[in-house]
């Protein structure tokens, strides 16, 4: 089975990108607002950088409100202070999220199980904090306003702006495009392919001879590196970085949409997000209790439906399939 | 001597699991470790892979001191294990299983750029070993699937995907009927032909039939150390624990 795989050159554009993002292009078709569009792929490309622990290394973080936030802060400084190229904005953004990720593993990962889960969660709430008091940088409890969205140009003469909810969209589509690529690369490759087995038994993986924590610990360190762009790719959809983006509530949202849509797939929490969101919007005018709604429906994932969404669809296709086989 | 330890001793809450241990395995032996429950083999083991730590003496691999080494340090050096209890990747396949274990080796398994199948050469490592142990016939099942004599062959696979020069096993068929361990020895012994192996076992007749050397621990301490004959007909061996087996 693998003879036929091995020695082909694995491109990292395929079949199920190019579907993948034909289907995102449909949201702002599809969708009431287009607003809404850009806001499902900023927290999809959150919540697939954060199951990349949860789903692929098996660390439950309560960290990645605060490199959300990192990212979101850094972009919004630096586009009204520096007024600096949206898309070296976004590079401070991703940079920004793997250091705190890096501070934040350094930290934690010599812990496993529930005392990592507190100690990730506390440093969350100690960057919350930070943001909170410092006022004269952060705006404090206002949020940092007024963060402007510069045209996007790739070489002088060739100005894009992303002014327009549908500009920004695309503009929005074209990072996350890139950046579900290179997940799905490393995700694919060796250094990928040993979180799974760091998930499946860590012990296992440390007798084998893999360094575990240093896995962990660059694990970390990519998920920062995305999570933080997506921050920093929210803080121009807002055009102002609001402090709930640092609030431990972002890091269980991120939980939520991961678990909703299916854990072990690179595609589940871009599933989660896009119920989440839209359920949101549609939920939240008829009844101002919907997040009651929204736990309920949590509580059932986790007790029956641990492979969520993805998962659920997964095993339904395999039993047709395995029907077709039989007959 | 390949793999040595001095005076190794191990104490856990004042009592003493192993006891000034000197354990002398020579390269190519085929070197068994005998004795009842809670003699202190296991515990002798983990010492030997670094798993737990060493309270006194010294443990030396080609002359080297590797007291107190990380496991994964251990693993590299050349000492390869398996465990007791199976602690398999149980939801990835037979094959994968190898291969990770392979590519723990070589050059590349940090790398998050290339795609996994762009390295040939452990997938391929992996597939040899695996043929070698007649088990490539089940390499797509997963781990958590298998019975639990291919669970233990796999344990071994994964084991000599480190090319280990000494290969510790812990009860190698323990829980097996009786072809599986017949199956299982067969193998012990072609695989120890190019390799030292030291190995914990109840199993007399596989213990008698494949080892050079053995090792008898009682209550943490080494009371005999001989070739099989000479075990065998050790009054202290026969009283402490032979008994039954040399009748």
């Amino acid at each position: 089975m693998f003879e036929a795989a091995l020695g082909k050159k694995k491109p990292l554009v395929d079949r199920e990108i190019l579907i993948l993002g034909a289907l995102l292009m449909l949201l702002p078709m599809t969708l009431p607002y287009k607003t809404l569009a850009a806001e499902i792929l900023i927290y999809s490309l959150g919540a697939v950088s954060f199951n990349i622990l949860l789903g692929f290394t098996g660390l439950l973080s309560f960290g990645h409100g605060a490199l959300f936030g990192a990212g979101a802060y850094t972009t919004g400084l630096v586009l009204i202070h520096l007024g600096w190229h949206p898309l070296i904005a976004l590079v401070c953004a991703s940079t920004m999220g793997a250091v705190v990720a890096l501070f934040i593993g350094l930290l934690s990962i010599r812990k496993v199980g529930i005392y990592f889960v507190m100690l990730t969660l506390a440093l969350n709430q100690l960057a919350f904090f930070l943001v909170y008091q410092w006022k004269g940088l952060t705006g404090g409890d206002d949020g940092l306003l007024n963060v402007p969205r510069p045209d996007f140009g790739l070489f002088p003469g060739l100005q894009l702006p992303i002014q327009t909810n549908l500009q920004f969209f695309l503009f929005a589509w074209l990072i996350f495009m890139i950046a579900i690529i290179l997940i799905r690369r490393i995700l694919n490759s060796p250094f990928g392919r040993v979180l799974v087995a760091i998930k499946e038994n860590p012990d296992r993986a440390l007798a084998v001879g893999y360094n575990v924590r240093q896995y962990k610990l660059a694990a970390f360190v990519i998920s920062g590196f995305f999570t933080g762009l997506a921050g920093g790719l929210y803080a121009m959809f807002m055009r102002m970085v609001p402090i709930t983006s640092v609030e431990l509530f972002t890091s269980s949202d991120f939980i939520i949409m991961s678990l909703l849509g299916g854990l072990k797939s690179l595609y589940g929490p871009i599933i989660g997000t896009l119920i989440v969101k839209i359920a949101s919007e549609a939920l939240s005018q008829i009844w101002a209790r919907w997040l009651l709604l929204l736990g309920a429906t949590f509580v059932l994932c986790v007790l029956y439906m641990r492979g969520g969404v993805w998962g659920l669809a997964e095993s339904f296709y395999k039993k047709r399939k395995q029907a077709e086989v039989k007959k | 001597m390949i793999l040595r330890t001095e005076k190794l001793t191990k104490r856990f809450a004042g009592l003493k699991a192993v006891s000034t241990v000197n354990l002398q395995v020579a390269e190519g032996e085929i070197h068994a470790i005998i004795g009842p429950n809670g003699a202190g083999k296991t515990t002798l083991f983990n010492m030997l892979t670094g798993e737990i730590e060493v309270s006194a003496g010294d443990i030396y691999f080609n002359e080297k001191k590797i007291t107190g080494l990380k496991p994964n340090q251990i693993a590299r050096a050349g000492i390869g294990r398996s465990f007791q209890q199976n602690k398999l990747f149980q939801s990835i396949s037979v094959l994968e299983n190898v291969r990770l274990a392979v590519h723990a080796h070589s050059e590349g398994h940090f790398n998050p750029l290339l795609h996994f199948l762009s390295y040939t050469k452990p997938i391929e490592k992996a597939w040899k070993i695996l043929e070698e142990l007649d088990i490539s016939s089940i390499a797509d099942k997963e781990a958590g699937e298998l019975s639990h004599g291919q669970q233990r062959m796999l344990e071994v696979a994964i084991a000599l995907a480190a090319e280990p020069a000494v290969l510790l096993l812990d009860e190698p068929t323990s829980g097996m009927s009786p072809e599986g361990a017949f199956r299982m020895i067969r193998m012990l012994e072609k695989i120890g032909d190019r390799l030292t192996m030291v190995l914990i076992e109840h199993n007399m007749n596989l213990v008698m039939s494949i080892s050079s050397k053995i090792t008898v621990l009682q209550q943490g301490e080494v009371i005999a150390t001989g070739n099989p004959s000479e075990i065998k007909n050790n009054e202290v061996v026969r009283r402490a624990y032979l008994g039954e087996y040399s009748r």
